[in-house]
């Protein structure tokens, strides 16, 4: 079975002023489909580069970047925004949820984009919500939330339209302990429960822990992968998001 | 429709500035459109169509209808002219021959001639029967009417004539509804010129392209006559003898432009600093795969809602205005009605659309061109 990530001599450069920054070099790597992959390393190493690069929301300079059979980096602007509209979510760390929507408004905006009646909306959103615990939430607005709820909100905008990938940028950074574990939980279930396969940069071990691989990036290079549990084994066929 | 109502969410749930936008928009759209009004009823009543065949005879070099004093016994001559329809003698009576927003015009006509005259004249409140029976009645016009707060039954004077109107009238013709009919020898002895004397003869050709030969007859044949005469179309009339009124409301097109100039850059404005208070919310949409095209039409839409919202309070404000007003120009005896029309009403939607499609292109431009991650860092 092929990977659901394939990575091979992906290089990302760009021009600040006279100099050429390049914070992904030469990178290779691997993900099977339903992996928890997390991303570590010191800031400028590279690994929000990386996210971004698999998110489909930056191109690399160079080298080959095939998720689920398709080689993304080679995708017009076009239809890379189609194809992450439909494949992929993102969780952001400081949630960025749209202030003057509600809950339900927010996490409906991915479905805004696809074809589908207000009802079969409705139903997507109402499960979406009931899977991160925010159903009573729905109608309040993000000022109206603590930030542990904010990130669920956000987790089920990125979650609402099925994607098989899930993105996500330190998205315990800005939480509590306690919220946060209860973050790492979902994450942990979305994988487990789901199938989706979630790529995380983190700077907290405890974050890392949850994950089943981690790899350490340092000036756009890997330097180490760290493994749990044994080998890697797919999950079985997903539970769908919705009814 | 989906992208429509989430440009309506972000007007309505940013209020304030919302409100303040729409109340700059409803400002410039109300100048614009009191100009179009005032443009449009302008040319209603000097711009000659295929379908006015009036001809207004005046005594020659005459400065205002108390001037002019014309022989009631012309009548019979100008009615056998090849091409004439209609004639009707008309005395005229004013309380300002300068220009006035506030003009009254009583015309003194023969009461059998005045339907048969002008068949388009409608009577909608009182009877003619009444008007035909009294001496002192008077046929009012709608505008006349309502500026002046007048209906069937009342008495009012004016130009030391006491009237009693005996009914309402509206009329195709815009002078018609803006003065009030009285009986003929009752005006020539109230205003105190006399019997057998009148300020014009109303002349009705056969067609448009007969206007200028019939006029050129009637002048003519007056050319030796104790008083000659000057024929001309009605609204050419109205031309000529409104040169400076015409010529004023001429310049009040440019404080249409100038509002339309403003409206635009307060909309572009307003949109250029949404889009970037909102460059955050951009890069999301973004991220979760908007297209450069959605983005763009999302900030399109919030601008063309703001400024037809806007336009639309301010055009309408404009409209009740004028109808609620009924401001009439007059001068020498011819009025301009300031009415409103359906034609700008429409025009003033029309203007407040284009007004907010332009005035968001270039940010709408600017929104969909950001770069995701450039965005999502500066956040």
């Amino acid at each position: 079975m092929p990977p659901f990530i394939q990575i091979r001599n992906l290089t990302k450069s760009f021009k600040k002023g006279p100099n050429l920054i390049t914070p992904l070099q030469d990178l290779s790597l691997e993900v099977p489909r339903g992996e928890f992959l997390a991303l570590m390393g010191p800031s400028g190493s590279g690994k929000t580069t990386l996210l971004n690069l698999i998110a489909g929301i930056d191109t690399p300079t160079s080298g080959e970047l095939v998720i689920d059979g398709r080689d993304v980096a080679r995708l017009s602007r076009a239809q890379l925004t189609r194809w992450r509209s439909r494949h992929v979510g993102y969780i952001f760390q400081l949630y960025h949820l749209v202030p003057i929507l509600s809950a339900f408004e927010n996490v409906e905006l991915p479905l805004l984009l696809l074809p589908l009646s207000r009802s079969e909306r409705r139903t997507r959103v109402e499960a979406a919500l009931e899977l991160v615990s925010l159903a009573d939430r729905a109608h309040h607005r993000p000022p109206e939330l603590s930030g542990g709820q904010e990130q669920r909100v956000a987790i089920a905008r990125a979650i609402v339209h099925d994607p098989e990938l899930l993105v996500a940028d330190e998205p315990t950074g800005d939480l509590d302990g306690e919220s946060a574990a209860a973050i790492l939980d979902l994450l942990s279930s979305l994988t487990r429960d789901h199938g989706k396969t979630i790529v995380m940069v983190t700077h907290d071990p405890k974050a890392a822990a949850i994950a089943r691989r981690t790899l350490h990036l340092e000036k756009g290079r890997l330097i180490e992968q760290a493994h749990r549990g044994g080998a890697f084994q797919a999950p079985s066929p997903p539970e769908p998001l919705s009814t | 429709m989906k992208l429509l109502s989430l440009a309506l969410k972000n007007i309505t749930r940013h209020r304030l500035r919302s409100f303040l936008t729409m109340a700059g928009v409803a400002a410039g759209m109300f100048l614009f459109t009191a100009v179009e009004t005032m443009q449009h009823s302008l040319a209603k009543v000097t711009k000659a169509g295929a379908d006015d065949t009036t001809l207004v005879v005046y005594r020659e070099n005459r400065f205002c209808p108390a001037t002019s004093r014309l022989p009631e016994y012309y009548l019979p001559t100008i009615d056998k002219i090849e091409g004439v329809r209609e004639v009707i003698p008309i005395q005229i009576a004013v309380n300002n021959c300068g220009a006035s927003l506030d003009v009254i015009t009583f015309r003194g006509v023969p009461a059998d001639n005045l339907r048969k005259y002008n068949p388009g004249l409608t009577v909608i409140d009182g009877s003619f029967e009444d008007w035909s029976k009294r001496s002192d009645a008077a046929l009012v016009g709608e505008t006349f009417a309502r500026r002046r707060g007048l209906k069937t039954g009342d008495k009012f004077e004016a130009v030391g004539i006491n009237v009693l109107v005996a009914g309402i009238i509206k009329s195709s013709e815009s002078q018609d509804n803006n003065v009030a009919y009285v009986h003929l020898p009752f005006l020539q002895q109230a205003s105190n010129v006399g019997l057998g004397t009148v300020t014009q003869f109303n002349v009705k050709v056969d067609s448009s392209d007969l206007l200028e030969p019939v006029a050129r007859r009637i002048d003519e044949t007056f050319r030796s006559d104790a008083q000659p005469t000057t024929t001309r179309p009605e609204k050419a009339f109205f031309a000529e003898t409104a040169k400076q009124m015409i010529e004023l409301i001429g310049f009040t097109r440019w404080l249409g432009l100038g509002a339309v100039a403003a409206v635009l850059g307060l909309v572009a404005n307003a949109v250029l600093l949404i889009v970037r208070g909102r460059v955050k919310e951009t890069a999301i949409l973004q991220t979760l795969g908007y297209s450069r095209f959605k983005i763009a039409s999302l900030v399109s839409f919030e601008g063309i809602l703001l400024g037809l919202l806007g336009g639309a309070v301010g055009v309408l404000a404009a409209y009740s205005f004028f109808q609620w007003q009924s401001f009439t120009l007059g001068n020498e005896g011819l009025t301009l009605a300031i009415t409103p029309d359906h034609a700008v009403l429409l025009k003033g939607f029309l203007v407040a659309l284009l007004l907010g499609l332009l005035a968001s292109l270039y940010p709408a431009w600017r929104a969909s061109r950001q770069s995701i991650t450039a965005s999502l860092n500066a956040a």
